[in-house]
């Protein structure tokens, strides 16, 4: 019974469980929304998601508004994620022997905090599918489809790759800092970070034709191009929903083939049209209702949009229409589309042609000496070393700085819960043992983390390096004393 | 016509008049039907109407104004009179006596001498007096041109130069200094001088094209079917084909004659007008005008032909109304009658009744009746006429489309096109920068502003570099805009009386763009340069008449020196408070804010994203934006809790980085917290290190600030506001650590 595929993927188990079901005895399975892998013992399954319950339970007894983050076994962390007030998501992964698997709690989470948000853009929250359809069928087989093609990145061969020490100097759920011109200014919704991920994942150019080997406005940072790494690697390698045909679920099987299944996450799905936007069949509906054009669902301005998707060789156009503005559906966005291309055309040409000449290669990015990651977390942005320059870093480095970021997250959330209006600023400088400087710096808002190895002994010298590099590149955000 | 205007022309905005006219004559005429005298003579070198008669003449002096002065009057002796001219210093009288002699008066001492012509062999065509260097009259004979020179020590003239070749006619204006004289069978053989101040530019001989009716029969081409126009600077002559029912354009350049193209006729009688710049081609039959821009060589008219109106003074309401149907019926019949002589540039002589009336242009109607309005904005951009008027016009029209919610794409090119007016301005401040002596000898005030006008020539182009300068501090002063809003709220009040100043100072400026033209094509280069490809009108010099040329620039280095101590923006700005004079039309970014997104931001009220985009357009040329402008699009944004794309806009700088700017970013981030560190991020990018450390003292990063205030040696802060904030935190380490680091 799927014995291969449990060997594979043992180890990583991810559940999804509302805590307000399957109360009663012998409904425990109802509890369960979704697990991985599916292939799971049903006993299996309810132990994992019972024994996060009942710590979940326990540890809301000394911290009601924020119970347990992470349990660390011997073996296993456990990573929780509160997705919506009754529903958690867990995932529990197995360290390995080696330190290989010395990851970063907070990054874990941002899985699970990535997976979620996606999925409510494309298919509405949990909470509202839960109450559309109680028996719950609805949202099990969304997020069965839904999270195994977001896992679908993760694999590495046959095993699933959880983000590492080695990812330290990356920031999910962001975007990355782009030199946009006035002329090409976006309007920017909350859900921007979403949209730009989600582009990365399954819009870029590459992922649509794989002859063009051009660069992608969108592709520009750290994560699309690791993306492309394993785009190519899936797919000459089966897709992973092959894992579970014949698997022993086979309610979800007729459920997939009762509902219309949205895969907005599938690859392959995005098609050139005739009128040069994007065309895709995933044919997403949203809140109950039936869009024939993809529509997604925008978390913090609360409305549905129409997903337009327009490609110019390597630039990646994505418009948002109202769906409340449109009253006469297909038709109306059709005509928005052609005025689009009448109006637009040519400066979307022109952009395009701005940004190719303009952009300064993988490396754009790179200042030699240094290893940094700059994230603004109020404006969900990033910037980083380009990751061929990060893979030069030594291990001891990388552990290092993964340790120091660990550290800088717990210290985030203290003072956080402690002085929740105050934000606040920290600097670390750690010798690591490899003699190389690794660097924590957050002020206002902003963080910096940084590994300098070819650096002099003193501190002195690594925090006028942190210096220079604020003064040239943050505009002195780092340097106010 | 029936000149029933039928609604309230006091109103200024799209609406316009209401009447179905483009093109007014306004009430009253100037009267000149004096008993005796007979005919009516127009100088147009001196702008005067003269009416001879038995032995004396009385001119009038065509101002602008309506108040008509009661004529002049001098002594010309007896005989007949076939035609008669001032000289341009006004102390001689040429009066053309018969085809064989012409008599001068000298009006001070009344001594006469004539210049005849050898009666067997040639006679008389016409006379002109010039400005140009070498003579001062030149003599038009069926054998050719003399060029004589007025010696008036002997009071007599010397033959400086004589051209022989034969002329069937001549026609002249001195507008544009040029002198086409036909030859040939068929009159369409031509030679062309420009007499200007310049000196004397031989054209090259051209044929104009007749197309021929019949086989056998070969049309002659008449005088009153030539025009001599001059617009935007450039000279223009018209050439109407009775056969082919056309109209066609050729331009003069200084070595050659190009045909731009030709207009259609619909009447067997045609008239042409020029009035700010604009072309008018009246179809006299058909009593309707058809006008044109042909600034870039477009020969598509500007709006459906209409006929031409009857206007009544400034007066308002239905009073207006009953007024015009008194004139109508009083006036009404004469429209278009045979009487009517048709003058250079904008005016018409009634001969029988003895009555001159302007030409005026309703800009109102005009912009009213396009609905391309960027095009109209375009063209009211191109005028001179009544800068403020225009302006207002442009402004309200702005409004409207905004309230109208046109499309952006509109919106857009509309905003360019005052955008692009505006920049040449200020294009034109920096080319002229180096010579900076500005002279507000154009904005005198009053009809004076008419009677100033300047020449187009390498002397005077220092002149030319002030006008331009002055018009630039008109548009730039901060300080005018209450002059300008003050103006805005009269004007819709009391348009009409704007609509007839409108038409007085129309005279004026119809060099401006003359002006213009030298200069862009001169900037860098010289203007010899310039004369040598385009053969300039010698510039529209109309109210050269006690003025001249020499006082006018004698005067100009006396009034640069009284200015020259103000040359700070702030004095120039006081200097143009007391002389509330708009002298262009650009409309700059203080006055967008002012007159259109501040008014329409509180009209349209609600969703400001229309608004907000309307604006970043209009900032996207980086000229000067009015700093409140910033001010009101945080506040809109801030307002619907737009804080995302706020924060977009200051990150991408459309909202450019200013302490203004940073500080309402504070203010507004009093509801969201991101919005203030944006603020706060901006004082510390422009090292306002004091508002900076003040910030953090505020928000309670007292030991940040103190860091950074030693860091940057800020000492303006008062070290008592460290100390509070640190007892305020109730933390005595950091108190201790606060004292010890401000000892």
């Amino acid at each position: 019974m799927g014995l291969p595929a449990m060997a594979a993927n043992e180890g990583i188990q991810l559940c999804v469980f509302d805590t307000r079901r399957g109360h009663q005895e012998g409904q425990e399975l109802d509890k369960i929304l979704f697990f991985f892998p599916s292939d799971f013992p049903y006993s299996v399954q309810l132990s994992v998601v019972g024994l996060s319950e009942g710590i979940i339970t326990f540890t809301r007894i000394f911290s009601p508004d924020a119970a347990c983050e992470v349990i660390e076994e011997e073996r296993h962390s456990h990573v929780f994620y509160q997705a919506e007030p009754d529903i958690w998501m867990v995932m529990i992964v197995e360290k390995n022997k080696d330190n290989e698997s010395d990851w970063r709690c907070d990054a874990l989470i941002d899985v699970l905090k990535e997976a979620h948000s996606l999925f409510t853009m494309f298919n509405d929250s949990l909470q509202a599918l839960l109450d559309k359809q109680p028996s719950g069928e609805l949202a099990r087989s969304r997020l069965y489809t839904f999270i195994n093609d977001y896992l679908s990145d993760f694999y590495v061969g046959k095993k699933i790759q959880v983000p590492s020490f080695r990812d330290c100097l990356k920031e999910r759920r962001t975007v990355q800092m782009l030199t946009v011109s006035r002329e090409v200014a976006i309007e920017v919704q909350g859900d921007t970070a979403n949209m730009f991920t989600y582009a990365v994942l399954r819009l870029t150019p590459h992922a649509l034709s794989s002859n063009t080997s051009s660069w992608s406005y969108l592709r520009r940072g750290v994560s699309g191009s690791s993306i492309t790494a394993s785009s190519g690697l899936l797919n000459s390698r089966s897709s992973p929903e092959e894992y579970h045909h014949g698997s022993h679920d086979s309610s979800m099987g007729e459920q997939s083939n009762r509902y219309h299944m949205p895969r907005p996450l599938q690859r392959d799905n995005w098609s050139k049209g005739k009128d040069g936007f994007l065309v895709c069949d995933i044919q997403l509906n949203v809140g109950g209702l039936v869009y024939l054009a993809p529509v997604v669902w925008l978390q913090q301005s609360e409305e549905h949009m129409y997903l337009c998707i327009y490609q110019h060789r390597s630039l990646t156009i994505i418009i948002l229409i109202p769906v409340c503005s449109q009253t006469d559906g297909e038709q109306g966005i059709a005509l928005v589309k052609k005025q689009l291309l009448e109006n637009a055309s040519e400066k979307i040409v022109h952009v395009e042609e701005k940004l190719s000449r303009g952009w300064g290669g993988e490396n754009a990015y790179h200042v030699s000496g240094y290893r940094y990651l700059l994230v603004d977390t109020d404006k969900s942005i990033s910037r980083t070393s380009p990751p061929g320059k990060v893979m030069t870093l030594a291990k001891d480095s990388l552990l290092t700085l993964n340790k120091l970021r660990e550290e800088v997250d717990l210290e985030k959330t203290r003072a956080n819960r402690e002085k929740p209006d105050h934000e606040k600023n920290l600097e670390i400088c750690i010798r690591a043992k490899n003699n190389s400087w690794i660097i924590a710096k957050i002020t206002q808002g902003r963080e910096l983390y940084m590994a300098i190895e070819k650096a002099n002994e003193t501190l002195l010298y690594a925090s006028d390096a942190v210096e220079k590099f604020s003064d040239r590149y943050c505009d002195g955000a780092f340097s106010l004393d | 016509m029936s000149g029933k205007a039928s609604s309230d022309p006091s109103q200024v905005g799209l609406s316009g008049s209401g009447a179905l006219s483009h093109v007014y004559i306004q009430h009253p005429p100037l009267r000149c039907n004096v008993p005796g005298t007979q005919g009516l003579y127009y100088d147009d070198g001196n702008k005067l109407l003269l009416a001879p008669s038995s032995d004396q003449v009385l001119s009038w002096k065509v101002s602008p104004s309506t108040q008509s002065d009661p004529p002049n009057s001098d002594f010309i002796g007896e005989g007949p009179v076939l035609s008669i001219r001032y000289s341009l210093d006004g102390k001689l009288i040429g009066i053309q006596r018969s085809n064989q002699e012409i008599q001068f008066i000298n009006r001070e001492s009344r001594e006469t001498f004539s210049r005849r012509c050898r009666p067997d062999s040639e006679s008389i065509l016409g006379f002109f007096w010039t400005d140009c260097p070498s003579c001062d009259v030149l003599l038009i004979k069926t054998s050719g041109i003399d060029l004589l020179s007025y010696e008036p020590d002997l009071n007599t003239l010397r033959l400086v130069e004589a051209k022989r070749f034969s002329v069937s006619w001549y026609v002249y204006t001195h507008e544009s200094r040029m002198v086409l004289l036909a030859s040939g069978m068929q009159c369409t053989i031509f030679s062309g001088y420009q007499f200007s101040s310049g000196g004397i530019i031989r054209l090259p001989k051209f044929e104009m094209a007749m197309a021929k009716a019949e086989a056998n029969h070969k049309p002659v081409l008449a005088a009153e079917d030539i025009h001599i126009v001059t617009v935007y600077g450039r000279v223009y002559c018209l050439q109407f084909d009775r056969v082919s029912m056309q109209l066609n354009v050729y331009r003069f350049y200084r070595d050659a004659v190009v045909q731009q193209g030709a207009l259609p006729i619909y009447s067997s009688r045609i008239a042409v007008s020029v009035i700010d710049n604009v072309l008018l081609v009246h179809q006299v039959d058909a009593k309707v005008v058809i006008i044109y821009d042909v600034f870039l060589d477009c020969l598509s008219p500007i709006s459906a032909p209409l006929p031409l109106l009857l206007r009544g003074s400034s007066v308002s309401g239905r009073q207006a109304l009953q007024v015009e149907d008194n004139l109508t019926s009083a006036y009404g019949a004469m429209i278009y009658g045979d009487s009517w002589t048709f003058l250079v540039p904008d005016l018409i002589c009634d001969i029988d009744n003895g009555l001159l009336w302007r030409i005026c242009l309703d800009l109102e109607a005009i912009a009213s009746s396009s609905s391309d309005v960027p095009s109209v904005l375009e063209f009211l951009q191109r005028r001179r006429s009544d800068p403020s008027k225009i302006k207002m016009l442009c402004l309200s029209i702005m409004r409207a489309i905004m309230l109208e919610r046109r499309p952006i794409s509109i919106i857009t090119r509309a905003i360019d096109a005052l955008v692009t007016s505006y920049a040449h301005l200020v294009k034109m401040e920096n080319a002229f920068h180096g010579g900076d002596r500005s002279s507000k000898k154009s904005q005198n005030s009053g009809s004076q502003s008419a009677n100033t006008s300047t020449i187009v020539s390498a002397e005077s182009l220092d002149e030319t570099m002030n006008r331009g300068k002055s018009i630039i501090k008109g548009a730039e002063s901060e300080t005018q805009q209450s002059t300008i809003r003050n103006l805005v709220n009269v004007n819709d009040n009391h348009a009409k009386k704007s609509t007839s100043k409108a038409s007085l100072d129309s005279v004026s400026d119809s060099d401006g763009d003359a002006n213009l033209d030298a200069m862009r094509s001169n900037s860098g280069e010289s203007l010899d340069k310039y004369l040598s490809t385009d053969l300039l009108s010698s510039d529209a010099m109309q109210d050269v008449k006690k003025n001249t040329k020499h006082d006018y620039l004698k005067q100009s280095p006396i009034e640069s020196e009284g200015l020259g101590c103000s040359s700070s923006r702030s004095d120039s700005c006081i200097s143009n408070q007391q002389e509330p004079q708009i002298t262009s039309v650009a409309i700059s970014p203080d006055e967008m804010y002012h007159f259109v997104f501040q008014l329409v931001e509180e009209e349209l009220g609600g969703d400001p994203a229309y608004l907000i985009a309307d604006i970043v357009d209009s900032t996207k040329e980086k000229l000067r934006v009015h700093p409140n402008l910033y001010m009101m699009m945080i506040q809109m944004l801030a307002r619907t809790n737009r804080y995302s794309e706020l924060a977009l806009f200051v990150t991408n700088k459309i909202l450019e980085p200013s302490k203004e700017v940073a500080l309402q970013l504070l203010e507004q981030g009093r509801q969201n917290f991101q919005i203030r560190k944006l603020g706060m991020d901006m004082l510390r990018q422009l090292s306002l290190h004091h508002d900076f450390v003040t910030v953090l003292l505020q928000d309670g990063y007292y030991l940040e600030a103190l860091r950074y205030a030693r860091k940057h040696k800020v000492i303006t802060v008062r070290p008592s506001l460290f100390l509070e904030a640190a007892v305020a935190a109730n933390n005595s380490q950091h108190l201790a650590a606060v004292l010890r680091m401000r000892s």
